[in-house]
């Protein structure tokens, strides 16, 4: 049951959903190494078998689409069978040694970086040219964030079969996290695409105010310094929305007004960094 | 220290380590919400209390906006203890007056 799949020759590459990647290639890079490529599509395809995204295709399509987007931008033959290998480790009992014997050190650390770069703390990502992730100081390959980033670009192109919370949570990363890291690499195309699908989302399914109590909190927002704006109506309109009757929401609301002089003065002081006077 | 103060305090003190999102303390102390955001930003500037936002984990499984999260720190629970404790022992009596300036919480004795 946990034999992968015997070697496809290269010449069976115009078949199946591969054939699209492997016509992209011939016409880009001509020189590209089709039959590595077939081969790691035919083995994440057997580990991912009868597995399936949200939008209920076939999990596979995922991978594929995000080596597409690799392809596209001039990706080489190693990130491509990476890009097309990225989950099996996370998500089937495939294993990092058996990926090391079928597609040698370089593909194998460039795996194992995607998945330990998942589990990375926001703040600690760097870039590094070593070829693999070293998790104790934080440090990424490149080529491991440019196959995050095709990643959760796809992942953002189908954010919509989603439930809204979790569209808004991966959107919120994606513009804390990944939109800086596109930067940092010169991505441009990759983005501005990230930025725009976040930015949509967050429009649509984040914290809104369309209620009369929504309208007049986000409104006494504006007493405050500008900068801590965002958080509070953020704050406000979340504690907004799970009061079950208007009245309380409006009460909530109107209860929020008379302390803001008091509220601004500390966050004045603060932004001014005078720290109070302690003992 | 005003009384509304004491009360955020001492509802706070009840589990210090406890995470309490600002309804809640609306709730637990019976003050409205324009007098619980203030004292809880001024306890934070002293660094009494830290607050940071809910874990996605859970305000995405429950289908809600994600809240945010008020707690004591160490000190701040220390320091809290130690003013209820003046404030008691001063026998004055708490002011009242939401609208005076904010007096220095630790400056009690």
């Amino acid at each position: 049951m946990n034999r992968p799949p015997p070697p496809s020759p290269p010449s069976a590459a115009d078949n199946g959903p591969v054939a699209g990647l492997l016509r992209l290639l011939a016409g880009t890079r001509p020189g590209a190494d089709a039959g590595s490529i077939k081969r790691a599509y035919d083995v994440a395809a057997y580990w991912h078998r009868g597995q399936q995204l949200k939008s209920g295709d076939a999990y596979i399509t995922h991978p594929l689409a995000v080596a597409t987007v690799l392809a596209e931008i001039g990706a080489d033959d190693q990130i491509l069978c990476a890009a097309l290998l990225h989950d099996t480790l996370e998500d089937t009992s495939y294993t990092l040694v058996a990926l090391r014997e079928e597609f040698g050190a370089e593909i194998a650390d460039l795996v194992a970086g995607v998945m330990a770069l998942d589990a990375a703390p926001d703040g600690e990502i760097a870039l590094s040219g070593t070829g693999s992730a070293n998790t104790a100081v934080g440090t990424y390959d490149s080529r491991i964030v440019v196959i995050k980033l095709a990643d959760r670009l796809h992942s953002m192109r189908t954010l919509r079969h989603l439930p809204p919370p979790a569209q808004v949570h991966a959107s919120r990363h994606t513009l804390r996290v990944l939109v800086p890291l596109a930067r940092r690499l010169r991505l441009e195309a990759i983005r501005s695409e990230l930025e725009n699908l976040a930015a949509g989302a967050l429009k649509r399914y984040g914290p809104r105010a369309t209620t009369v109590s929504g309208r007049l909190l986000a409104a006494t927002t504006a007493l405050l310094p500008t900068a801590t704006r965002a958080r509070w109506r953020e704050e406000w309109l979340g504690e907004l929305s799970v009061l079950p009757t208007r009245r309380e929401r409006i009460t909530f609301a109107a209860h929020i007004l008379p302390g803001m002089p008091r509220l601004a003065a500390t966050l004045h002081r603060l932004a001014h960094g005078k720290q109070a006077h302690r003992q | 220290m005003t009384l509304q103060t004491q009360l955020v305090l001492r509802a706070m003190l009840a589990d210090p380590a406890a995470e309490r999102y600002g309804l809640q303390l609306c709730a637990e102390t019976g003050l409205p919400s324009g007098t619980i955001y203030p004292i809880v930003a001024r306890l934070e500037q002293l660094g009494w209390v830290e607050s940071s936002w809910e874990d996605p984990s859970e305000h995405v499984a429950e289908g809600r906006p994600r809240r945010r999260y008020y707690r004591l720190t160490e000190e701040g629970a220390e320091q809290a203890r130690d003013a209820l404790a003046r404030v008691y022992r001063s026998r004055k009596q708490p002011r009242l007056s939401p609208g005076v300036a904010w007096p220095d919480v630790t400056g009690m004795s």
